[in-house]
Formats: C-alpha cells, structure tokens, sequence
C-alpha cells in the first residue's frame, strides 16, 4: 500500500478562507486572533503580538505594534484602505474570499480586455459585431507617454467597445467585450 | 487554594523507567493516529485528485478557522475492525471553531472505500450527532458517501441506534432549535441523501455534488429509465429544480466559504454560566504525567499527581481529605472553569461511595462540572462492606452520578473494572465526553482475575468429567484467555468500537478537557434532582457502625449519629 | 507708481499654475478670469478666479488649446491682458499674435521671439552665430542627403531630437552608432505625430550631463536681468522631477558664466518678459539646449531666492514698464528645492495612477504650489502633476532635510503619488553630495524600486484592524479557543 503523507495542517497558501489584502497587485493573506493586549497578527511568514490600533477620528489613529507606536493616518473607501504611516502611503484592498471564490468560477474571464493601468483611449480599430481573433490589435491607449496596443484575449466577436476615443478610463477597466463565435 | 505539593521525585528509576514506557506509547498512538488519518493508498488519492475532490482532511481545515483547536473524536474508531481497511471508520469526527462559533464538525472520508458507511461508521455518526444534541452543538456536515457497505447492512440498517438514528437525531436537533448545515461534495445516495435534506441548510458542489434516493444503476434496474448523474442529482436540478439544495458553489472551496458565511450569521444563544477564573497553566510540568503512570498495571499511585499536572496552577480544593481516602474529591479550574474532580486512590468502599454521592451533589448545587479520573479496579468485596451495605452505596453514588445535571467528563487514565467503571461516569450514563489513555484497560474484571476465574471454571468442567489438568495444561489454557482479555479490553479495542471518544495522549488531556467543556456548556444545565437513594440512619458507638435501636430517634450516646 | 493698463487678466491655464497666478493677481489687485473644461469644474483655480468661463473640445486637452474660444472667452471677460501659464499655447506664436490681434497684452515675450526660440533649429542657429555655445551638431534641414553621415560623424554618444520638440518628447539616445538610422525613424515619427513636424536635429549628448538653466527677464527697453541659474538633473525620461537652487556643481566663475551668457543670448534675441536659457553642463563644459520662452513650472526655485515675484514681473513687463531693479540689485540668498509631486507610482515602472484625493493636508513650513483639493478626483485627461513642494533654508543640506521632512509629512490619501519616491531620492547619498545627473535615477533603478516589504507588516496590522469583517472573525472566537490556538489531538 502506497502512502502518500500530507502535511498536518495547509500551508497558508492553501486555504482561501484567510482574509486578503491586495497590495500593490500582491496578495497578501493574514488572520487575526484576539489575545491578552489586543490581538495576534498571523502572515504567511510571521505572527505579530500584540497588535492594537485606536482609531482616534476617522482619518488618525495609532498603531501599537510588537511595543512600538505608530501614528497612522488612513481614509477608508469602502474595501481599499489608504494608510500613511511614517511617511510611506500605500493602498490594500480587501478581498472578500466568498466573492473571489464565486467570481473565478462564476465569471468567464476571457471575454473582457480590460485596460492594464488608467490611461486614455487613442484609437480603436474594431467595430462592434466584428470577428476577431486572439491576439489581435482592439486599440490603441495612451498612458503618460506610454503606448499600448490592447490586444483580444481569445477568438470571438466584438461585443461592446466601452470607452470611445478620447475617453479616459481606470485601471483595469473593461475595455472591449466578446462574446463567443457562433458556430 | 490550595497547590497540590508533589511527592514526586522526577529523577527516580520507576519515573525514568514509567516515562519512557508511556513516551513509548505515545509515540505509538501518533503514530497510529498519523497513519489512520493520512495514510491512503496512492490509487484512492489519485482517484480523487481526477475527480476533482479535496481530501477530508483539507476540506475539514478549510473549514475550520485558522488558529483554533480541533479535538478530533474517535480517530481509531474501527481500528480492529474490517482488517484494518476502514481507518477512522471512514469519518472524521469533531469539535471545532467555525466562524467563531463552536460546532460538531462530521465529514465522509471518500478515500477510505468511497466514503461507504461501515457499521461502525454510522456507529460514529449517531455518536456525534448525540454529542450534539446533549450539548447542543451546531453540526456542519461534509457529505461525501458512496453508501451504505451492503455486505454488513444486518449490523448497521434495522436496529434502533442504526443508520435510522443518523435521521433521527437530525430531526430532534432540528426540533431543538440547533442548526445543521450540509455540504454535498459527492454522491449523497439512499439514506445519506437525507443528511443534506434533513439539514437546515445545505450547499452542493457543481460537478462533483449529487443527492438522489437511487443512482442511476439503481434507478435503471428499477425502471429502466436512462439518466445521468448530473440529471437525476446534480447541482443545478436541486438549485434550480426541486429546490433541495439552497446554495450552487462553483468548486469545494466556493462550498467551505459559503458553509461558513452561513455558520457566521447562525444566532448565538447563551451559554450556560459556570464560575469561571483567570487561566493558569499547572504548576508543574505536564510531561511528567508519563513518568507517573506506572508500566505495570496492578502498581498503584496517588492521582493527586495526575490531578496537578492536569488543573490550574496546580490549585486543589479537597473535600472531605481524611474520609473515603480511596476516592479524591476536591474542587480545581481548568483553564479558568471551575471543576469538581472526582478520581480513585484504589477500590471504591463504603466510605468513598458516601463522599463521592455528597461530593458529587455539591457540584451539582453549585453548578459545577464533574471530571472524573478513573483508575478502578471496582468496589471492596466482602462480609464487612456487604453487612455495612456497600451495594447500597455503591447505588447511591450511581444514582447521584447519574442524575447529575451538570456536564460530566471522563478521563479513564489506567483501569476501569467491574461496577466501578459505572459507577465513575462510564460510558452507560452519559458523560458528554469519554476519553482514555493509551495504557487504559476497560473490562467487567481483571484479566488477570478473569483469566484466573475462567480457567478455574474449565478446569472445573475438566475435572467432573474426569481427570486433573497439571500446570501446564492450566497454562495453556491461561495464557489464549489473558491474552483475548487483554487485547479486548486495551484503550485501542475499547475506542475501535467507540466504547469512547478518543484515545489521549496524557499531555493533551487539559486541552481537550477545556474544549469539551466548554463545548459542553452549550447546553443549559437543569436545576439538580435525583431519583430515591436508598438510605437509612446509622450510628457510630465505640469504633462500630451500628443500627440503632428500635425506638427511632433515640441516640445511644453523646457521641452524635451520622444520618444518612 | 502708475496704474496698470488693464485690470483683468485672462488665465489659458489650469492646475497649480492657474492658482499661481490668480495669487499674484489678487496681489496686485486685478481681477482674475480662468477658462475651464468641464473635467476641472471643481478644481481649485475655478472656485478662486473672479470669473471662470467653460471651454468645451473633443478633449480636456484640446479645450486648453482652442485659441478661438479662449480668446472668444476673454473678451467676454473684458480682459485686458492674458497669461498663457506654462504647456498648452504658452509657445505658441500663432496664438500670441491672436491675442495681440485681439487688442490684449500677450504676457510673455514677443511672438517673434516666440518662433526663433520656438524653432529649435533656429534658435540652435541663432545662438552659435551670436558666438554663445552651442553641442556640436547636424541638422537634417540643412542637408538631408547627408544628415545620417554627418549625425554618425559627432560620434556617439548623440541625442536625436525632434526639431519642433520640447519637453523630451521624441528625443532619443544613441550610444551604439549601428541603431542609429532605427533611432532617427522612430524619433522621426514621434516627431510627426506629437509636434506636427518631422524634422530632426541631432547633437552630441554629453556623458553624466546636468541640466542647467537660468532665468531671465526682460523689457520693453532692452534691458535684460539674470535671476540666477536653476540645477535639474533629476529627471526620468526627461521630465523634471527635484529643482534647486543655486547648483551644487557650479564654481563662482562658472555660475557667473552661464548666467552671463543667458543674459548675452536673451539680450541678442531682444527677450521681453520671462523666460528660461537651458543648457547642458559636463565635464566643466556647458552647451546651450533651448530656450523656453515662457514661465517655468520651476519657477518658485528662483522666486524663493531672489524674493522677486516672477509673475507680477511678467505682468509688469506685458503692461510695458520697465525693470525697475538692475542686475546687481538681484542676490540670491540660501538654498531653495523643488520636488514635483506626481500622480503615478515609481514603484511600478511610474505607471500613472487615478483616484479621488480622499484626505489632504500639507506640511507645514514650505511653499506649496497646488492644483488639487480635497475631494478632487484624479484623472489621466492631463498631466499627472498635482503639486509643488518648495522649501527654502540658509544652506543645500537644511533644504534638503526641510523637503524630506515636508514629503514625509504630507498626507495625501485615495490617489497614490510618488512622495515616497521624493523622500529616497532626498535621502539618497548622491543626492545629498550633490553628485547627480541626468542618468542618475536611471543608473539607481532601487531608488524608483524602492522596498515593497519595508515595513509592510506594519500597513497589513493597520488594514486588519480596520477592516470590520476580519475583526469580527478574530472578535467571533471564543476565548479559550483563541488561547489554546492551533492544536490538534
């Protein structure tokens, strides 16, 4: 009988019931347990404790972290955070596992050619009920100097262009959607 | 109160020689432990990788929240049982943290025979679902069964504590107000398709999840009616059809995330309130709990030593110190909570019964849970202790055991024999939790003393028919007998057969006593009343117990009676 | 003191220029009025000119360059003067001379100035016959059979710019003489689709070059002042990113050289009004490069250490009055940095960045040249420019440590910027010694890079924490449960 042993408990990776930040486009997964001072921070690579924040309006608060305090300035919108502490800014956006659990299955993703960071559109070289194939030029976007082609992700026909030329658009907006060829 | 003062000396022979026996045995039941939960043969695990299908064990962490305890119950069931095939009778069992809430976690393990229910299997599930009903505890089903194992059904399909109880208990935790939520991960077929129906709530798995009463063979030798897995069962009929199912999940993860979503949103009743203290671990090292527990069964020891490796600070309140010295009584916290320990120094007489019903009755009083360490042999024989009326002691200790309305534990730490396995809390009344050691023995007697009882009855069949056994024919006929007895009372027997939910390894023993516990608060606990202890009065005169006289009421002398 | 000749101004402007100006307006008691479009309604410059007037295009961008409604809105306005800002029609001739036409003072320098420096050819040409020094040289126009071989004679290193170009688009190096001709065309091409005009020079490019230039000024009567010249060299990709001033890398003698040779070419070019000599230096070498003929986004560098207001300067010399300080009356006192804070990210190759500015709140201290507010969504429609950080201290090392503490202190939340790049740099050793070029941030890519784990422990607490649904599950676990931790039996 061949045995195969699994590890006693999942590797953090693993298990998609952590809560995540997105940051800088790298999720990070963690956990919080309550302890004596406040609570136990648990990432991937370490546990932090005591962690505690007091929230002294809705935009100042202080971090206390492993004994050291930290005046944090932050704005929350919804599931993105804004934190400055030290200086240093960032953004974490929070990911609700139900939802990225649901949306991978759910959502067919190659149907969309979303834009890759916020710029504006130059020119568009498809039009709607158009065939397409992968890997085909849809536009054309300008970002800060910076041009690129936004190419189809799969075969198909073109569905909607969203953005007209000239329009200005976000990170990661659906910029062009298909739908499958009919066969 | 008071600490516990050790007598222990840590760096003698018998400690060093006790503790690398028990290390021994504890390393043995890891071992064991590992192997029924994880070891699978290579084509099982690749069979279910091409079904596209987690392993229990992740689905069960998954679940569970991070970084909280799991006390897995019964994890050796059925291993003595099916040629060693089952392991874990094909389930994993559980009490664990769910989106913050204590719950009953049951899981089919498909990769032991498809996740086919085994006697003994559907023996584990009605265990948990009394588990959860006497605690009331929430249930999270992960459904995952090929069936029932035909071949056995006249063990586990008509009599009452049968599959039908695995029904049963669902509707009566239903009737009670604590939920159930399903997760079908597979085929839930014939009677366990009734576990997600039964459930409050239940979630299937596209693709992998199926509930029907009769599969598709079944339903084509009964018919002759042609359809699929997905058609007769599958996710989007019960979702979108007949409405069996509440919830679609687009893989096992998708599943875990919604079961807990629901679990996060279940009402969170009140539990029952017990004194409860700051937490303090014990004094001394509970490590030295193996040095403790003698290698030789029949070799006796204080449980004052156990009892300070296992409560807080190593503090113990006892009660009634120089009276019944055979039962220790006394009051201790585990993890904060305040408990009553009752455990053997030796056999149960007359005065240790009368302590243990009194002490037994002031937990009670005072709403405090019992933990009872046993180490019993059973009660004192004899003319003196028969005239004295021991048996009727000995009833009214089970009579106060019994109607205890608090929760009670036990813990079989060595011997558990004879009455006195009843009457410390055995299995027959309802501790909500029963664990053993792996050095425990559990038997009607001795083996010893059976072993010894038995073949003097053949040696006495023998003899009527003519003829006396010499030493050696009395051997042989000995030693198959101690050895069946021995191997039929060991902790790995005793918990194959779920006569108990778990084998412990000592050092474990205060956590999972506090999640039990706590668990077992759940519940709220009834005001204290008992059935009719058998009782009368009696008098103590010049160094004798006597029945006083006729005239009722009328002491024989200054000396004070003792009413009983 | 006479009175002005106008008494409204029309801004062509937008952003932390548009609000620049109008102060100095308000200043000098004239009345301010701004044309917009649509995409800056709530920015800070509307809300604080007299009269703001909507421009409409196809485009933010193209709203800014529509000299008929711009000039259309003016008269509306009765504004007797305009101030073109920076970018946009700033340097555009045609436009001046509209303006001009119009009966309006055109705040800048002359149209015909406009076109020599505009033209840079011309104003390459221009310079090297008026002795002054220019980079050894080819430009296509003058022979295009030969342009290619003549460009290959300069050696490399060389830069290939367009001709009608500012601002570093279209300019490419060329270190390796055989991508040369691949070089030309793309430069070509860029030139072509940004400028209108595919005309090319070519010039030698000097090796670690700092980016030198001086502010000018002049009137109406010939004279001509130097206000000192600015350092640059911290760029990417030609854009300018920390200003200051006076230059680390400047001897006395060198100083006096280049700002008197700025005053020599602006004064042979007749320069009326403000504008900028830019040159490159290296190796004790300086090489004249262009001249904007117009007010720099730099420009407060200059104002901190002279204490002159540049924009009131413009304004009197469009009003046709003359200098009233010589060159010796100008000093220039302590050390004064720009840092330019951007909406984009560094640390991700300077993709720009969008967002609503949910929190702001500047550090106190410095000057702050603003074009945002609170509430303000940032867009890609233009320039990714949000604001200036200017500090001013007796010496270099007290100005630095005043920028540092001042982009450390600064609180912008909801649209990342690069302040945290702002504080590396000024924190950056070479910096600090003032041993910098224009390659110097592409030499230290760690700078831009700077450490995503730094400290990220910290902002992962603070986002938990807020974060009500991951407290509510550490708050949903019993206590004991959270004590026992992850055991297993």
């Amino acid at each position: 009988m061949l045995s195969l042993s699994f590890t006693q408990q999942s590797a953090v990776g693993e298990i998609d019931v952590y809560h995540t930040f997105e940051v800088d486009g790298v999720d990070h997964k963690l956990w919080l347990s309550p302890c004596r001072q406040g609570y136990r921070l648990h990432l991937t690579d370490q546990v932090i404790a005591p962690v505690k924040f007091v929230s002294h309006n809705d935009s100042c608060g202080l971090l206390t972290i492993a004994g050291e305090a930290e005046p944090v300035r932050f704005v929350v919108d919804g599931d993105v955070l804004h934190v400055l502490i030290r200086g240093r800014t960032r953004t974490l956006r929070y990911r609700d596992p139900l939802r990225t659990l649901a949306s991978v299955a759910g959502q067919d993703n190659s149907l969309v050619a979303r834009a890759p960071m916020p710029g504006v559109v130059l020119t568009t070289t498809v039009s709607p009920g158009q065939s397409v194939s992968a890997g085909m030029a849809l536009m054309m976007i300008e970002s800060m100097k910076l041009e690129t082609i936004i190419r189809c992700p799969q075969d198909g026909v073109v569905d909607r262009i969203h953005f007209e030329e000239g329009d200005s658009f976000e990170r990661d907006a659906v910029l062009v959607t298909l739908t499958k060829e009919g066969r | 109160m008071q600490r516990i003062t050790s007598v222990l000396k840590v760096n003698s022979h018998q400690f060093r020689n006790n503790e690398l026996h028990n290390r021994r045995l504890a390393d043995e039941l890891k071992e064991r432990q590992r192997a029924a939960r994880f070891q699978r043969p290579e084509r099982e695990l690749e069979r279910l990788r091409r079904q596209n299908k987690l392993f229990v064990r992740d689905r069960v962490e998954a679940l569970l929240d991070p970084h909280t305890p799991f006390l897995e119950l019964s994890t050796l069931a059925a291993n003595k049982a099916y040629e060693g095939e089952v392991p874990g009778a094909a389930q994993v069992v559980g009490v664990g943290i769910v989106a913050g809430r204590e719950v009953i976690v049951h899981a089919d393990d498909a990769s032991v025979k498809g996740g086919a229910w085994y006697p003994l299997s559907v023996k584990k599930i009605v265990r948990a679902l009394d588990i959860a009903i006497e605690n009331r505890l929430p249930v999270v089903h992960l459904c995952d069964c090929a069936g029932g194992f035909l071949p056995l059904q006249a063990e586990f399909f008509a009599d009452r504590y049968h599959a039908g109880r695995i029904l049963r208990n669902q509707s009566i935790l239903s009737k009670m107000g604590v939920p159930q939520v399903a997760i079908a991960m597979g085929h839930c077929t014939a009677g366990g398709a009734y576990v997600p129906a039964l459930s409050d709530y239940n979630i299937i798995v596209e693709g992998t999840g199926a509930i029907f009463l009769g599969g598709p063979p079944v339903v084509k030798a009964a018919t002759g009616e042609n359809v699929s897995v997905e058609e007769l069962g599958g996710a989007h009929m019960h979702t979108g059809v007949s409405g069996t199912s509440d919830y679609l999940a687009s893989s096992e993860m998708h599943a875990i995330a919604i079961a807990r979503d629901i679990v996060a949103h279940l009402k969170r009743p009140a539990k029952a309130s017990i004194d409860r203290a700051a937490p303090e671990p014990p004094l001394y090292d509970p490590c030295e709990l193996y040095g403790i527990i003698p290698k030789d069964p029949r070799v006796q020891f204080d449980m004052r030593e156990i009892v300070a490796r296992l409560v807080d600070g190593s503090r113990f309140h006892e009660y009634q110190p120089r009276f019944g010295t055979t039962l220790v009584c006394g009051f201790a916290r585990l993890h904060g909570y305040q408990i009553g320990v009752i455990a053997n120094n030796g056999v149960l007489f007359n005065e240790s019964a009368l302590k243990g019903a009194h002490f037994i009755q002031l937990c009670d009083s005072n709403r405090t849970p019992l933990l009872f360490l046993q180490n019993v042999t059973g009660f004192m024989v004899g003319r003196e202790y028969e005239r004295r009326g021991i048996t009727k002691d000995g009833a009214k200790l089970i009579m106060a055991m019994s109607g205890a309305s608090v929760p009670k534990l036990t813990v079989i730490c060595n011997g558990s024999h004879g009455a006195g396995t009843y009457a410390m809390a055995g299995r027959a009344f309802d501790p909500r939790f029963v664990f053993t050691w792996p050095q425990a023995q559990i038997s009607a007697m001795g083996a010893e003393q059976a072993a010894g009882v038995l073949t003097h009855v053949k040696a006495r069949q023998l003899a009527r028919e003519g003829g006396r056994l010499s030493k050696q024919e009395l051997e042989t006929i000995r030693e198959p007998i101690l050895e069946e007895y021995r191997e039929r009372s060991s902790a790995y027997y005793a918990t194959s057969e779920i006569w108990d939910d778990g084998i412990l390894d000592p050092i474990d023993t205060r956590s999972a006593l506090a999640v039990a516990l706590s668990a077992s608060l759940n519940a709220p606990i009834e005001a204290p009343h008992y059935g009719v202890f058998r009782m009368y009065r009696r008098i103590w005169v010049r160094g004798h117990w006597m029945r006083p006289s006729v005239r009722e009421g009328a002491p024989v002398d200054g000396s004070g009676g003792m009413q009983l | 003191m006479h009175t002005l000749p106008f008494d409204t101004v029309l801004i062509a402007n937008r952003g932390e220029i548009a609000v620049r100006i109008i102060k100095t307006l308000r200043k000098l008691g004239l009345r301010s009025a701004i044309v917009y479009h649509e995409v800056d309604a709530q920015t800070p410059a509307i809300a604080m000119a007299d009269v703001a007037i909507e421009v409409s295009a196809r485009t933010p961008i193209a709203a800014y360059l529509d000299i008929a409604q711009i000039i259309a809105a003016a008269r509306k306005a009765n504004a007797g003067a305009l101030h073109p800002g920076y970018g946009f029609l700033s340097e555009n001739a045609q436009f001046a001379r509209a303006v001009i036409q119009a009966g309006m003072a055109f705040i800048g320098p002359t149209p015909e100035t406009i076109e020599l420096m505009g033209d840079k050819i011309r104003a390459r040409n221009f310079v090297q016959r008026n002795g002054f020094p220019v980079a050894p040289s080819a430009i296509e126009e003058d022979d295009p059979a030969t342009f290619v071989s003549k460009a290959r004679a300069i050696g490399a290193p060389l830069l290939v710019k367009p001709s009608a170009g500012g601002g570093g688009k279209g300019m490419r190096i060329v270190r390796d003489l055989d991508t040369l001709e691949d070089a030309i065309d793309l430069s070509r091409s860029e030139g072509q689709r940004y400028f209108g005009d595919g005309r090319l020079y070519v010039e030698r490019y000097v090796e670690d070059p700092r980016h030198i230039e001086v502010q000018v000024l002049g009137d109406a009567f010939g004279n001509v002042v130097h206000l000192f010249e600015r350092e640059c060299s911290v760029q990417r990709r030609f854009q300018k990113i920390i200003e200051e001033s006076p230059s680390p890398a400047l001897s006395p003698e060198l100083r006096e050289r280049i700002c008197e040779t700025a005053v020599g070419i602006a004064r042979a070019a007749n320069y009326q009004n403000a504008g900028t000599v830019e040159f490159i230096f290296g190796r004790g070498e300086f090489y004249f490069l262009e001249m904007n003929t117009r007010l720099q986004v730099e420009h407060p560098v200059t104002e901190m250490v002279t204490g002159i207001d540049l924009v009131a300067q413009q304004i009197y010399a469009a009003a046709g009055r003359e200098l009233d300080f010589s060159q010796s009356a100008i000093v220039s006192d302590g050390h004064a940095i720009e840092v330019r804070l951007y909406a984009e990210a560094p640390e991700r190759g300077y993709v720009p960045t969008t967002g609503k500015v949910l929190l702001l709140e500047y550090p106190h201290g410095v000057r702050i040249d603003s074009g945002i507010l609170q509430g303000q969504h940032i867009t890609t429609a233009f320039d990714p420019m949000l604001a200036k950080i200017i500090s001013h201290a007796p010496t270099r090392m007290d100005a630095v440590t005043k920028s540092h503490r001042a982009v450390q202190e600064l609180v912008l939340l909801g649209c990342e910027t690069n302040a945290g790049f702002l504080a590396r740099i000024l924190a950056d050793e070479a910096f600090l010694g003032g041993q910098f070029h224009t390659g110097y941030l592409e030499q230290n890519p760690h700078i831009a890079a700077g450490n995503t784990s730094d400290g990220l422990s910290a902002f992962l607490a603070s986002a938990a924490l807020l974060t009500r649904a991951v407290r509510d599950s550490a708050d949903a676990v019993p206590e004991l449960h959270a004590a026992i931790g992850s055991w297993r039996n």
